[in-house]
């Protein structure tokens, strides 16, 4: 935004808003990457502490709310900073979201440090996870920097996501189909694996709310999404 | 472009009430109005903003020729109304404005009763051949301008000592009563306070029945709030206009953007 | 952090305020002093003006009993009225001297050294006139005893509103100590009264010899004639004139000249009216001199500029937003300022023409010129024509009075300026009724 408001508190509550967003991908991203790690490394203390750390994002969530609910009456945003405001409240929602994920994610961890681990299952969900955290990094840079392409890129990003988790869908049913004592973990693993598949698809929402808020229009619908449903 | 889904507006096709094509105003040496074409459609409501100065109000005042008042103004350019032109020499300015009715900035009752203040457009265009005529006149354009419940009572009382919200809606009663077609209006509420303001507008929206209303105003909250088209002037030129929806959320203007977000621009 | 000084406390007051308060106050007495002085010179304006001329509105009166001797009015008794006209003035006045003799002759009522002859002198000049007058309308009481109610000279009526005293008396020609002993018996048997004078107001001017019988009939007919052609041509005119610059006349050099020259006008001398009205209506129309409708055409020219400025003063104020409001629901133009912007206006019309009328009512110079200061007997006869018969102005007569010998014009002289000042009241408080009534928020 090169020019700025003749009200200049107005910019301080936009700016204001928009940091807790970034704040709040900032946790989300830590709680992928630290749900991720804790997978794979059988770390419970990890786990924990994300499951302990997504009171804080909840918390963020509700400010932002808050916050967002004032500027409306206060301030009757227009145009651009409507936008602003309403991809704000869609995007704290969208992250709120992931970071249930995550910490479903850690959840099951817990379970999951007792039961015999499958081979090769945790690193291909360590991967999608990071893919999903890079999603997130670059998606939010996107948001600050009211880059459209980028935000575009990783619209179709999600696309290797879904291919992962249509890999890992048929790895699990592999291995459930050789012996039924691996059903109990194939299910949690596949729990996680649809979770950060879910994870993806809010980032992908949040970089609609990006295109959205720059250009003023929703992207098209014809997003990348036809694979996950033949494979379902 | 990016069509909002606005229910009902897509389904009634609208018409085009006035044209103004390539309008030029001078006031002496300024060139006050350049270059304006806008299609203003019929029984719609459609809103001009633009900071002050921006030339929104002179505009306006071309499409009911009160610009003649002034001596140093001239207008070049088309302006027509159901396609005449309403700056023709056999138009006379007087008949123009019984067509095209307008509604002040300030309340400005006519120091009269308040039928009387009704009454007057009427009487002198010849409207009524008998006192019950008039009366009816009087009290259907009270009811239109929504005031009727509050001053049945009291139609010999001066229209001066009303509130001015009442006021207000008096003086858009005196203007509908000589059955125009188009109503302009000229920063309505800007002497009123909010519940008044609150009520013009109600009533302007019930006028879109009847009447193509262009309303000038520096709210663009009013704007907003009561126009279905919104044109953005600035410097004396029609920078954008379109639907209200679009302009309100998606400008596609940076100095529309500027002005209605209140920017530094 | 300024430092927080012991000066910043709102309970001590500091030099600039202290400065600022007293100037405040100076002004304040330097504004009721101004007010002071002025109502004293008004205070004593007006008591010089109404103890000088508020005994102008009385006068003394005294009651005879005349024999109308027809051996004296109709030598052959054929009561004839030509040959009754043929008795003047002088005819008249031994009827007095034998009534005044048949006073004397009663008892008590003797003066010594006083003969009934020097007695007549007391009476005015004006009483023979009066009793032709009575005769001639009716000549059947020819030969009855009819009571009569006659001025007394002006020294009589000096004596006894302090003007002339016995010692006075001693010294003046005109009066003599004994006249004033035997006007001091009528008064004591009740014949000789001061009562008001209401012929100040009805009569005519009179000669120098005889101010108890001057009024100031012939001036306020002459001054309400000139007023009612004043009203009658600068209304019209003025306000059709400031209408027509103020709403329909295009702005440009030429109205811009008109402007200035119409300033200029209101503050032209009003006697230069005055050369012009003789240049113009007498020497030129031959309009004839001292007749209202000249003085009324002069007074004319000079109230036009003031009303037609004070009409466009309140042209202005009213509100444009009526204007555009009339516009705005098809009004022409015309009928945009006949319906609603005259209307509006015509509180401060009115008062602006009331008090243009009032300062032309006062106006002497133009007067002057134009011949309004000839002396004038006969009262002009009723309008139209009337309005060229020649005629005196209040302000004039006042003039011409101070210009007399006999300090008894002095008295009337006042007594004219009172009525010219209750003339300017009453106008001026019709200006403010009008405002009050016709005045309305907008």
């Amino acid at each position: 935004m090169p020019d700025q408001h003749i009200v200049s508190s107005f910019d301080r509550d936009l700016e204001g808003i928009q940091a807790h967003i970034m704040k709040m991908g900032g946790l989300v991203e830590a709680a992928i990457v630290d749900a991720s790690q804790a997978l794979r490394d059988q770390d419970e203390e990890l786990s924990a502490e994300v499951i302990k750390r997504d009171q804080a994002i909840d918390a963020l969530d509700s400010l932002i709310n808050e916050e967002c609910a004032n500027l409306i009456a206060l301030r009757a945003p227009a145009a651009l900073d409507l936008r602003v405001v309403l991809s704000v409240m869609k995007i704290s929602s969208n992250l709120e979201r992931i970071g249930d994920y995550a910490k479903n994610l850690a959840k099951r961890n817990a379970v999951l440090v007792h039961m015999t681990p499958i081979e090769g299952a945790r690193g291909a969900l360590q991967r999608m996870a990071r893919e999903v955290q890079l999603m997130l990094k670059d998606v939010l840079d996107a948001f600050i920097m009211r880059d459209m392409d980028k935000a575009q890129e990783v619209l179709e990003r999600d696309r290797d996501v879904d291919q992962m988790y249509n890999a890992l869908f048929r790895e699990f049913i592999t291995f459930m189909m050789e012996d039924p004592r691996h059903i109990t973990p194939c299910m949690h693993l596949h729990f996680i694996a649809k979770n950060t598949e879910r994870m993806g698809d809010h980032v992908t929402s949040v970089a609609e709310q990006v295109i959205y808020l720059v250009s003023g229009n929703m992207p098209d619908e014809n997003r990348p999404k036809a694979t996950r449903l033949e494979a379902e | 472009m990016y069509d909002a889904p606005i229910l009902g507006d897509a389904v009634n096709q609208k018409t085009t009430k006035i044209s103004a094509r390539d309008v030029q105003v001078y006031y002496g040496d300024t060139h006050a109005i350049k270059d304006v074409n806008v299609d203003i459609d019929a029984k719609t409501v459609t809103a001009f903003i633009g900071p002050s100065g921006c030339g929104k109000s002179t505009f306006l005042r071309c499409i009911n020729r009160m610009n003649d008042t002034i001596d140093v103004c001239r207008v070049v350019g088309d302006i027509k109304i159901d396609n005449e032109d309403i700056y023709d020499k056999r138009v006379d300015p007087v008949q123009l404005r019984a067509k095209v009715g307008m509604v002040f900035q300030k309340p400005n009752p006519f120091p009269k009763s308040i039928y009387d203040n009704i009454a007057y457009g009427p009487r002198i265009h010849g409207l009524a051949n008998s006192k019950a005529d008039l009366d009816v006149i009087v009290e259907k354009s009270l009811r239109r301008g929504a005031i009727w419940d509050e001053v049945k009572d009291r139609l010999d009382a001066p229209g001066t000592g009303l509130s001015g919200g009442q006021q207000q809606r008096l003086c858009i009663a005196r203007a509908v009563a000589t059955e125009p077609e188009v109503l302009l209006m000229d920063e309505p509420c800007s002497a009123l306070d909010p519940i008044a303001t609150a009520q013009v507008e109600e009533l302007i929206d019930e006028l879109r029945n009847q009447f193509s209303v262009v309303i000038v105003t520096h709210s663009m909250q009013q704007a907003a709030r009561v126009s279905q088209k919104t044109a953005f002037f600035h410097l004396g030129n029609l920078v954008e206009y379109g639907d209200t929806s679009q302009i309100f959320t998606n400008p596609q203007d940076e100095r529309t953007q500027n002005y209605i977000t209140g920017r530094i621009g | 952090m300024t430092d927080v000084s012991p000066t910043s406390s709102l309970l001590t007051v500091d030099d600039r305020t202290r400065r600022r308060n007293a100037a405040e106050k100076r002004f304040r007495v330097y504004g009721v002093i101004a007010i002071v002085l002025a109502m004293l010179a008004l205070a004593g304006l007006m008591t010089s003006i109404l103890s000088n001329g508020l005994s102008a509105f009385k006068q003394t009166f005294v009651t005879l009993e005349i024999y109308l001797d027809p051996a004296k009015l109709d030598k052959d008794g054929s009561r004839d009225l030509d040959k009754i006209r043929k008795v003047s003035t002088f005819g008249y006045a031994p009827l007095i001297k034998n009534s005044l003799q048949t006073q004397m002759d009663s008892p008590g009522m003797a003066v010594e050294g006083l003969k009934a002859k020097d007695a007549a002198k007391m009476v005015s000049k004006e009483a023979a006139a009066e009793m032709r007058r009575f005769v001639l309308n009716n000549p059947d009481m020819i030969g009855e005893t009819v009571s009569f109610k006659f001025l007394t000279s002006g020294r009589i009526d000096g004596y006894y509103k302090g003007r002339v005293t016995m010692e006075s008396a001693e010294r003046d020609s005109n009066i003599s100590p004994e006249q004033l002993m035997f006007a001091d018996k009528l008064k004591d048997a009740g014949l000789l009264k001061t009562s008001f004078n209401w012929g100040f107001l009805t009569r005519a001017d009179a000669s120098e010899n005889r101010p108890e019988a001057a009024g100031l009939g012939v001036a306020i007919l002459g001054s309400l004639y000139m007023m009612g052609v004043v009203l009658f041509l600068t209304l019209p005119i003025g306000v059709a004139a400031s209408i027509y610059l103020e709403e329909f006349a295009p702005r440009n050099w030429f109205t811009d000249i008109v402007e200035v020259n119409i300033s200029n006008l209101a503050a032209v001398p009003s006697i230069v009216f005055g050369i012009l009205g003789l240049a113009i209506f007498i020497n030129f129309a031959g309009l004839p001199q001292s007749a209202p409708i000249v003085g009324g055409l002069v007074l004319t020219l000079m109230t036009l500029p003031t009303i037609i400025i004070s009409t466009r003063a309140s042209l202005k104020a009213v509100p444009p937003s009526i204007r555009d409001a009339a516009l705005g629901v098809g009004a022409s133009k015309m009928q945009a300022v006949f319906h609603h912007v005259l209307p509006l206006a015509a509180p401060g019309i009115l008062t602006g023409t009331i008090i243009g009328l009032a300062q032309a009512l006062g106006e002497t110079a133009p007067l002057l010129l134009i011949g309004m200061v000839a002396f004038v007997r006969e009262f002009p006869g009723a309008p139209p024509e009337g309005l060229f018969d020649p005629a005196a102005a209040l302000p004039v007569q006042v003039y011409n009075w101070t210009q007399r010998a006999d300090p008894a014009f002095a008295e009337r002289a006042s007594g004219a300026i009172i009525v010219l000042l209750v003339f300017l009241l009453f106008m001026n408080a019709i200006a403010i009724i009008l405002r009050r009534r016709f005045e309305r928020r907008w």
